[in-house]
């Protein structure tokens, strides 16, 4: 993994994990609030019932001539009993404070009024402790929750994080292998012309040099078309097209010359079907990019002795050779940028991509069939 | 030691004392005419609550009597007539009276049973 995408995903986790963990905190620390409350009304409904209780027992003991008269009691809640001026009478306990100051944080009080004053009492106070059992459970429960919560959306950041910083890697890697392929691609013909010129400085200049000069000239043909490709793709947008009639026979047959020399380097013979006067509305660049990517492709990936069939008539043009071929995975993606099917012959993978944008650009349909080992051919319908 | 046995000594006399200004003022009386004591005593405890407003209540009523000012339902005069006021000074009624609250309070009679 890269620094940058390394910084990049620890930033997206921080942040969506952070995030996650104050909207989760928030949401069960509501609940937590929420829940603790209705257990300790659940707690203080069981001290209002005693108080009731009790308050029917005080009705029956006011009642009684028994000599000795039993106060109601219960093992876990405590109550006393209190005159109209707020003084004890009697009780289970007695609080040490004023009955109006009366608060504790561990316990629950709920004072009531007696009417009629059964005993003298105007008033009964119900406390019992606060019994932290269930509420120790909520809090574990929700730290549980927390916990398991965290685990999930960490590996669920995770994996959302490597996902969106997919494309940033995938752009890295493409821009790295267009490096690659750049610096190979320029190398070949330069290392070409510079050998070809030492040789002809070395042996003088001959008929015999021909050779030489042709390799040259070829690789200079080639640096060219890459500088042309590049300069297309980068400025595509930007540039000011001059949509004029073309004649697309005379271009074309000016590009069959143009690439003679490779042509003979690879003995590939040529069947040419090519119509006169046939005029499209198109840019000039347009179509020299059109016509340069596919003969170039043709001939590149054309097999020693090959055949390249050249058909334009007044509905299409035709490119057929009878090279190394594609599969048809291969052929579904071979038009994105700096695909290449085949990575046996150079390339950046630009060259059809540049002749998919001009038929995009033109309305043109781009039909491609391909056989592996018997030949592509591409047809461009307008 | 002597001194706090002379005081005791006052301390149960005036009990004793004050209990039998309550037998001969009011208690005979009641035992005559049948007054159920403690029933009295607990309607004014259900009705006043504390001690002061019981012993108020009881003066108000006892030095003159009237239906409004008394702890018994209005009925209760159809059958019985009105007492006379009595013609006691104030402070020995309210020491009769607090001697009568002492002697039929059932809050002492509570107690808490031992489970």
């Amino acid at each position: 993994m890269l620094s940058s995408e390394k910084r990049s995903l620890v930033r997206f986790l921080v942040i969506y994990l952070a995030s996650t963990l104050l909207l989760f905190s928030l949401a069960s620390w509501i609940f937590y609030s929420s829940t603790k409350h209705h257990l300790l009304d659940k707690q203080r409904d069981t001290i209002m019932y005693e108080a009731e209780r009790i308050k029917s027992k005080l009705r029956g003991l006011h009642q009684s001539n028994d000599a000795v008269l039993y106060y109601p009691s219960h093992s876990k809640i405590d109550s006393a009993i209190y005159d109209l001026d707020k003084k004890y009478i009697f009780g289970t306990f007695k609080p040490s404070v004023k009955l109006d100051t009366i608060l504790s944080k561990d316990t629950l009080y709920y004072l009531s009024k007696v009417e009629p004053y059964y005993l003298g009492a105007a008033y009964l106070l119900t406390a019992r402790k606060i019994d932290y059992t269930p509420i120790y459970a909520l809090q574990k429960q929700i730290l549980f929750f927390l916990l398991l919560a965290g685990i999930v959306f960490s590996a669920l950041g995770y994996f959302l994080g490597r996902l969106f910083v997919a494309p940033m890697r995938d752009a890295i890697a493409r821009m790295n292998l267009f490096i690659q392929d750049t610096t190979h691609e320029l190398n070949t013909p330069i290392s070409t012309i510079l050998t070809n010129i030492e040789m002809i400085e070395t042996f003088g200049k001959h008929v015999e040099n021909m050779d030489e000069l042709k390799r040259i000239e070829i690789a200079s043909m080639t640096l060219s078309r890459i500088y042309d490709d590049l300069t297309y793709l980068n400025l595509n947008h930007h540039y000011h097209r001059k949509i004029e009639n073309l004649n697309m026979g005379d271009l074309l047959k000016e590009r069959m010359v143009y690439f003679t020399s490779m042509l003979e380097v690879k003995k590939i013979d040529t069947v040419l079907d090519i119509q006169d006067d046939i005029i499209l509305n198109i840019d000039k660049n347009d179509a020299l990019r059109l016509i340069d990517n596919l003969l170039s492709n043709a001939i590149k990936y054309n097999k020693r002795y090959g055949t390249l069939n050249v058909t334009l008539d007044k509905s299409m043009l035709c490119i057929a050779d009878t090279g190394i071929g594609m599969s048809k995975n291969d052929l579904s993606e071979v038009k994105q940028r700096f695909k290449r099917a085949n990575k046996s012959e150079g390339g950046f993978g630009i060259g059809l991509h540049i002749v998919s944008q001009v038929c995009e650009n033109y309305d043109f349909d781009l039909q491609i069939e391909s056989t592996i080992n018997e030949g592509t051919e591409v047809k461009i319908v307008w | 030691m002597v001194k706090s046995v002379w005081f005791v000594m006052a301390v149960t006399i005036s009990i004793f004392a004050q209990d039998a200004d309550l037998q001969r003022d009011c208690l005979s009386c009641h035992q005559t005419q049948q007054i159920p004591n403690s029933l009295i005593y607990k309607r004014y405890l259900m009705k006043y609550s504390t001690e002061t407003a019981i012993e108020n209540a009881m003066i108000k009523y006892l030095q003159n009597p009237k239906k409004s000012e008394s702890i018994m339902p209005s009925a209760f005069f159809l059958k019985f007539p009105m007492k006379e006021a009595l013609q006691v000074p104030e402070p020995v009624l309210r020491q009769n009276i607090r001697s009568f609250i002492d002697t039929f309070d059932v809050k002492k009679k509570l107690k808490i049973k031992v489970h």
